[in-house]
């Protein structure tokens, strides 16, 4: 293999000066392939402020993407911007940037403090800035009780919490977690979800990948999906839907008699059809979901129907990616 | 918390159905021997954890320059050497270590204990010479044959290839340091802890002669330039020993490859051009070993008497030349291509 010498050496971060005007992820035309197996393809995308998820399904080529953003991979084809610079020939933007790589493997024989502390003085940290500063993330993740524990010791859901602690040390502007909640038990996850929200809410730009799609709609409702190295949407998650005009919502109800209800909501102009999946439920098709849930509550005290429940089983994100994925929900 | 458990009545007759029941009191004797009807329940387990409400505090400092960032990878190779918290580089390649640089201040000892006896004749075996400037250094029993070959090896084991092997390089290369950075800080940190054995003893060496000799400043501008020459060839030592070492650390996934093969290279071929040179005598083979490359050149700067007296010591300086640029490439190589392509 011929090395590849494109990389500079040019880290000074005090010379280095951000593009104010960019934003913090600027991906234009990127596609990275594997001798012919494009893993992203033709990818165009700005990221600035605020928690985004990063969906798709296994082999959708999120791993890949962060792993461009992180300079781990050097893109095939256009280019890829952070602050406006090239992260690649120029890693002096990852000053301003925190990672948390998906994989288990830390330094198990350094307690939470001393692996924090060391990566921060990576980042350029004096002795003295470094402890400060440890401390300072340690606390926000939770871990000071824990700090002075061998990593080896910790649970997954503190390695999580000193993977993120680790990577917020340099205060970045820009943090990218690779599956985050990955492996942890509910209340790690809680914990993981807050933090990262809290992120969100101090204006950092946060950027977040995970299978479970759940919870990637806890955390936030900007989303980027991606497919089979595409990108196929981007934007608020409920926006995406209602874009999906095509395809009618659907609007699940328990109630006590599904067929007497169905002759009050039939109706209605906005519904499309409906259906009885059991003899418990009624299922309505609309093209309109906020007229519909605009006029139900009427209908249902108006006419004295017993209603346990009432669910949009479409407006999730995995219907979403089964619709954009293969034109039908999940 | 205790609570009272009524016992109820069971009556058996031959016409009740065996069922589960039946037989599980049958096989734990029903109510039998069971007096004591009471039962311990403890109490509620106390939740494992917390969910907090974070609360982020930013950080208006600066960030230090590139050097900074070097040195903290340096620091945190070197300080492992002697204290917990940094790289660990376990206990018997620390305790090796110790006995290696103790070793090599055997002819400081020597030095001294010749001085204190007063004899001429023993001082001109053991104190500060050509020669033994040489074999300090370059000597390949045992110096080269079992301290500073081992060493290296122990030492490069797992530098890089241990970052392979986990993946923590990712960490290393999400923040703003270059791939050269990286590499060259582990280079230093290797070549400084032989640099603290070998160089550190070679000067502790020719100062002893200084001290307990007397030696005046007419001694000093006399031996200065061999004892520089000695220098230098401990440098290109190190230097050789820890491209070829890392360039192999570079291409594995585990401590025990990088370490044997650069025994093998080192040792292996010496004893190869050994076995040629004394079944055919031909010397043409040391030109691919390391060690009798070095040894050459060191007996040419120093100014010893060559053994190796076929070919010019250009020839040796040539191929150590070559050997370091090919280990340099293939380091150069793997660590622009790691984590870069899918491995």
């Amino acid at each position: 293999m011929i090395p590849d010498f494109d990389q500079q050496g040019a880290a000074e971060t005090k010379q280095w000066v951000p593009e104010v005007s960019a934003p913090a992820i600027l991906l234009e035309n990127v596609s990275k392939s594997y001798g012919r197996i494009f893993a992203l393809s033709n990818i165009t995308l700005a990221l600035n402020g605020g928690v985004t998820g990063v969906l798709g399904m296994n082999g959708a080529g999120k791993s890949t993407l962060f792993n461009l953003l992180m300079g781990k991979l050097k893109p095939s084809q256009g280019s890829i911007k952070l602050f406006g610079t090239d992260p690649w020939k120029n890693p002096a933007p990852y000053a301003r940037v925190g990672f948390v790589p998906e994989h288990e493997k830390m330094y198990d024989w350094m307690t939470g403090y001393g692996f924090v502390s060391t990566f921060a003085r990576l980042n350029g940290l004096t002795r003295d800035e470094a402890s400060v500063e440890a401390n300072r993330v340690l606390e926000f993740v939770g871990l000071t009780d824990v700090a002075y524990k061998k990593i080896g010791q910790y649970s997954k859901g503190m390695r999580q919490r000193a993977k993120i602690a680790h990577a917020l040390v340099n205060d970045p502007e820009l943090i990218i977690l690779d599956e985050p909640l990955q492996g942890c038990d509910p209340l790690a996850r809680t914990t993981i979800m807050n933090l990262i929200r809290e992120l969100g809410r101090m204006g950092r730009t946060v950027l977040v990948s995970s299978h479970i799609l759940q919870e990637i709609e806890r955390i936030t409702e900007q989303i980027v999906i991606l497919h089979q190295g595409r990108l196929l949407a981007l934007g608020n998650l409920h926006s995406i839907r209602e874009r999906l005009d095509k395809i009618p919502h659907r609007i699940s109800i328990q109630a006590e008699n599904p067929k007497e209800l169905a002759k009050d909501v039939i109706d209605i102009d906005e519904v499309y059809g409906v259906s009885f999946p059991d003899g418990k439920n009624i299922s309505i098709q609309t093209h309109n979901l906020g007229a519909i849930h605009s006029q139900l509550p009427r209908i249902i005290v108006d006419n004295n129907h017993k209603v346990s429940t009432i669910d949009n089983p479409d407006d999730d994100l995995a219907s979403i990616l089964g619709y954009l994925t293969s034109g039908g929900g999940m | 918390m205790a609570a009272a458990i009524t016992p109820q009545p069971v009556e058996y007759a031959a016409e009740t159905p065996v069922t589960g029941k039946v037989r599980l009191e049958a096989a734990w004797g029903s109510t039998e021997g069971d007096e004591d009807f009471t039962t311990t329940a403890s109490s509620a387990p106390k939740p494992d954890g917390q969910v907090f409400k974070p609360q982020y505090k930013q950080w208006n400092g600066q960030l230090n320059p590139r050097w900074m960032r070097n040195w903290a990878i340096l620091r945190h190779h070197l300080l492992g050497i002697f204290k917990k918290g940094h790289r660990p580089w376990g206990m018997p390649i620390r305790l090796y270590l110790l006995v290696v640089f103790i070793a090599s201040l055997t002819d400081v000892g020597l030095t001294l204990v010749s001085a204190l006896i007063g004899d001429s004749g023993l001082h001109s075996i053991w104190g500060v010479s050509r020669d033994n400037l040489y074999g300090h250094v370059l000597g390949f029993f045992p110096r080269n044959m079992l301290y500073y070959p081992v060493i290296a090896a122990l030492l490069v084991g797992g530098v890089i290839s241990e970052d392979r092997q986990h993946g923590t390089s990712a960490l290393y290369f999400s923040r703003p340091i270059t791939r050269f950075d990286y590499v060259g800080m582990k280079f230093l940190s290797v070549a400084l802890i032989q640099g603290l054995i070998i160089l550190v003893s070679l000067s502790l060496y020719y100062f002893a002669e200084i001290a307990a000799m007397g030696r005046g400043w007419a001694w000093i501008i006399d031996t200065l330039p061999m004892f520089l020459a000695t220098v230098f060839s401990a440098v290109l030592l190190i230097f050789t020993y820890t491209s070829i070492g890392l360039s192999l650390s570079s291409v594995s996934k585990g401590k025990f490859f990088p370490g044997i093969a650069l025994l093998s290279i080192i040792l292996g071929t010496k004893i190869l051009a050994f076995i040629v040179s004394n079944l055919f005598d031909r010397e043409i083979l040391y030109l691919i070993s390391p060690y009798d490359c070095l040894a050459h050149v060191g007996q040419a700067i120093i100014g010893t008497q060559p053994t190796y007296d076929q070919y010019s010591w250009t020839w040796s300086l040539a191929s150590l030349v070559a050997m370091n640029a090919l280990a340099l490439y293939v380091l150069t190589t793997r660590v622009s291509s790691m984590e870069v392509t899918r491995e």
